[in-house]
């Protein structure tokens, strides 16, 4: 029932349909621009190209997750903006149950939206890779759902939005403000991409790379080279999931202790 | 005596301004006081220094440099550290006097030539590195070209064929001529070497620099560095000392070149001259064969010469000062969410109304809230920045950027203190930005991710874009102002590598800030129309 509840609150705003679509549109949108930079005519030789064609179909997240931040954070503190969580909490005095259900129907609506857009991508992808010169013949073959790798990066990029998600609601949970913890997550999120191309050495750029959620996440998204990647596919979305529940816990335990 | 006063409280204030309204001052100290007594703010602004500090420690410490793997340059006359590394056949000149030489071609002995290889006649005090010079030279890229003391670069008239090039030396002072015919001479450029001896080193020379190669990748990049080799042509090569004399004999020199054996070359015990940096084996592609390793003059005055190096102020990559700021580029998320909440707080809880109330001029309301935003920003942010230059600084020298290589740097050298200062103002800029934002937005979540997807995602994309593509995002947006944050000078006459996504910005410092103020000033007047059209 609580579920319910939030799901009519959230559905109910127009933001929310909004910014769903915007994570579509952006997925789809800048891992087309990804793909069409990325072309077979800057490499040594066709096959000395070494692009992760489908790390590339499906760069757009990056930059699609600020729809997924500002989502899950307006899930949260606009209720403690407009005064609607006294209410909320006066319907339902469990708040474990209350979090909980905001959670599951934030990710649950996330998840939805980002199937259309990383399998959007990833059709892009193979509409504009073969145009490059990333075609069969030179050793590219177009990322498809069959094999194995590719499976992987798309349904790892999927869990990835999702848990990006939690962790918004999280620190959206712990901070109550929206611009506070839309920063919060931004800072988590993306200060080790920009911190890594600025610093110089790579065993600094490794070690940033393994902890950081961001870097540690997409690691899900590699089909080839894996022992280059700074961290193996599952357990750098295993590290993003440990600062998602991080974060969900401690706005858990703020959410319960502390006066709404 | 009579004197009138003008009782407290009634009528025109200093400021002259209307009755009813406040004066600019006194919204000015409104504004200031609904920003001090709000804690969360100072939170906010205590975030953004501690960020900025801490992102720019770990980039510093993150970062490092194997010194010890590069023999230190040599320091041009300027001060400036310098590449002087040519092929130089020379002959010492007593007192003033005249060189002349034809260059009848130009050209890299394997692939395309280098824009900026140099072949020309030169008066230089003596031959160790860095000493000053005066230049005529010929360029395949750049035509003509007037050089001195590695930092002055002036084009001639002459952009290509095959120039006739002079040296004058009078006193200290040394003129360069071009022609295209030998008989009408043309002044190119003129220079006072202080200091030069009674005798000089004239003759004529062949630099060609290293030719970068970047490869971009999607997820990486890299630039190789390798030597290239040009040979040049000269005939007509003379000198005529003023005194009359006979001129002296001519000697062949490697100049900053580590004398190496060539192994298993044709005409063993020849000796190649080798670039400081270039790779141990000699016998790679593009190095001369033997025939073409003596360049004297033949009695008719025609020569040919074959060099490598280059006569120009060295390129450093690494910008101590911009790694020591880098910091801010995650610091100023805090500083976007206190410009953005400074208005859509008062939108939000209806704040805005009583402010209007008592301000009806609700256009100077905005102009008072951006000035009391970007002094506070401009404060909090200078004392960041100078604190972060400071603490990074034995930190990058633990990483091994340590003189001679990295001279020490202070706050009081101009560059450094524009950087400086430099952020401070970018981070002001982007608070007001963010605050005209949440004027037309009245949001602070759209207000916030519109400013921070504009300032901190050309970092990120632009390893994903094409070169030219990424270099006009990082022109045309707003974070085109951390140019200001570049501190290493660049010439038009060195060829560098600047790559957007390890953090080089194409254009020059203050044209990047103007960028940003152009984008302010734009969003302050659509803000201020804004709500004056709007209800509250």
């Amino acid at each position: 029932m609580t579920a319910r509840a939030e799901w009519t609150k959230l559905r109910t705003l127009p933001s929310t349909a909004w910014l769903l679509l915007a994570l579509v549109v952006a997925t789809v949108v800048f891992s087309a621009l990804s793909v069409s930079a990325v072309d077979i005519a800057r490499c040594p030789s066709p096959t000395e190209c070494f692009e992760d064609t489908t790390r590339v179909s499906l760069w757009g997240v990056r930059v699609a997750q600020l729809a997924v931040v500002v989502l899950a954070v307006l899930a949260v503190t606009n209720e403690y903006a407009s005064g609607l969580i006294g209410t909320t909490l006066a319907a339902n005095p469990r708040r474990g149950t209350v979090l909980a259900a905001k959670a599951g129907v934030v990710t649950a609506l996330v998840l939805a939206a980002a199937v259309p857009g990383v399998l959007g991508s990833l059709l892009v992808g193979r509409m504009i890779l073969p145009g490059n010169g990333f075609s069969a013949a030179n050793g590219y073959p177009p990322p498809s759902l069959l094999d194995e790798p590719t499976l992987r990066a798309v349904i790892g990029t999927v869990l990835y939005l999702g848990l990006v998600a939690l962790l918004a609601v999280g620190v959206g949970t712990a901070l109550r403000d929206t611009a506070g913890a839309i920063v919060a997550v931004l800072v988590l999120l993306y200060t080790a991409p920009v911190l890594v191309q600025l610093i110089g050495d790579p065993k600094w750029q490794h070690r940033l790379e393994k902890a950081a959620p961001m870097t540690s996440g997409l690691a899900v998204q590699a089909t080839t080279a894996l022992e280059r990647q700074p961290i193996g596919p599952w357990a750098g979305l295993g590290v993003l999931a440990i600062w998602a529940g991080a974060a969900l816990l401690a706005g858990a335990l703020l959410f319960r202790y502390r006066d709404a | 005596m009579t004197t009138t006063t003008t009782p407290p409280g009634t009528g025109l204030g200093t400021s002259g301004s209307r009755l009813g309204a406040p004066g600019f001052g006194r919204l000015v100290r409104a504004e200031w006081t609904k920003l001090r007594s709000v804690p969360r703010w100072g939170l906010i602004m205590l975030a953004a220094v501690g960020l900025t500090i801490l992102v720019s420690l770990l980039s510093a410490s993150g970062s490092s440099f194997q010194a010890n793997l590069v023999a230190p340059p040599p320091t041009g006359p300027e001060g400036g550290q310098v590449t002087d590394t040519f092929r130089f056949v020379h002959q010492p000149l007593s007192g003033d006097g005249t060189i002349t030489a034809r260059v009848r071609g130009l050209a890299a002995i394997e692939g395309p030539n280098h824009p900026w290889a140099k072949a020309g006649i030169m008066v230089k005090d003596g031959t160790t590195p860095g000493a000053r010079y005066a230049a005529m030279l010929f360029t395949p890229g750049h035509g003509v070209r007037w050089q001195t003391n590695f930092v002055v670069d002036e084009a001639g008239s002459i952009a290509s064929g095959e120039p006739w090039l002079r040296l004058t030396r009078t006193g200290d002072t040394v003129t360069g001529y071009e022609s295209t015919d030998g008989t009408d001479w043309r002044e190119a450029g003129s220079v006072e070497l202080t200091g030069l001896p009674a005798t000089a080193e004239v003759g004529i020379f062949v630099a060609s620099p290293p030719s970068d190669r970047v490869e971009r990748q999607f997820n990486g990049t890299s630039v190789t560095s390798r030597p290239t080799w040009s040979t040049a042509r000269f005939d007509n090569v003379g000198v005529r000392p003023a005194s009359g004399q006979q001129p002296a004999t001519w000697t062949d020199e490697a100049i900053g070149m580590v004398e190496q054996a060539k192994p298993n070359a044709p005409g063993a015990g020849r000796v190649a001259p080798v670039a400081p940096d270039a790779p141990a084996g000699l016998d790679g592609p593009g190095v001369p064969p033997a025939a073409l390793l003596s360049g004297v003059p033949d009695a008719t005055g025609a020569s040919t010469v074959t060099g490598t190096g280059d006569v120009a102020p060295r390129a450093v990559d690494e910008d101590l000062t911009r790694m020591s700021l880098s910091g801010a580029l995650i610091g100023l998320m805090p500083i976007v969410a206190l410009g953005a909440l400074f208005i859509t707080a008062e939108y939000r809880r209806g704040m805005i109304r009583t402010t209007f109330a008592a301000s009806p001029r609700r256009g100077r309301v905005v102009l008072a809230k951006a000035v009391v935003v970007a002094g506070v920003t401009f404060a909090v942010g200078l004392v960041t920045c100078v604190t972060a230059f400071l603490v990074t600084q034995p930190s990058q020298r633990d990483s091994g950027f340590v003189p001679p290589l990295f001279p020490d740097r202070s706050l009081t050298d101009w560059p450094v203190a524009r950087a400086v200062l430099g952020t401070a103002l970018v981070l002001a800029l982007v608070a007001v930005f963010s605050l005209a934002l949440g004027a037309i937005l009245r949001r602070s979540a759209g207000a916030i991710t519109v400013v921070v997807l504009l300032m901190v995602l050309p970092q990120m994309v632009a390893g994903a874009l094409p070169l030219t593509a990424a270099r006009w995002m990082m022109r045309l947006l707003p974070s085109a102002g951390f140019s200001i944050q570049q501190t290493n000078p660049r010439y038009e006459h060195v060829s560098t590598v600047c790559l957007p996504e390890t953090g080089c910005m194409p254009d020059s410092p203050w044209l990047g800030v103007a960028v940003l103020a152009g984008y302010v000033v734009v969003a302050v007047a659509a803000a201020c129309w804004l709500v004056r059209r709007r209800d509250a």
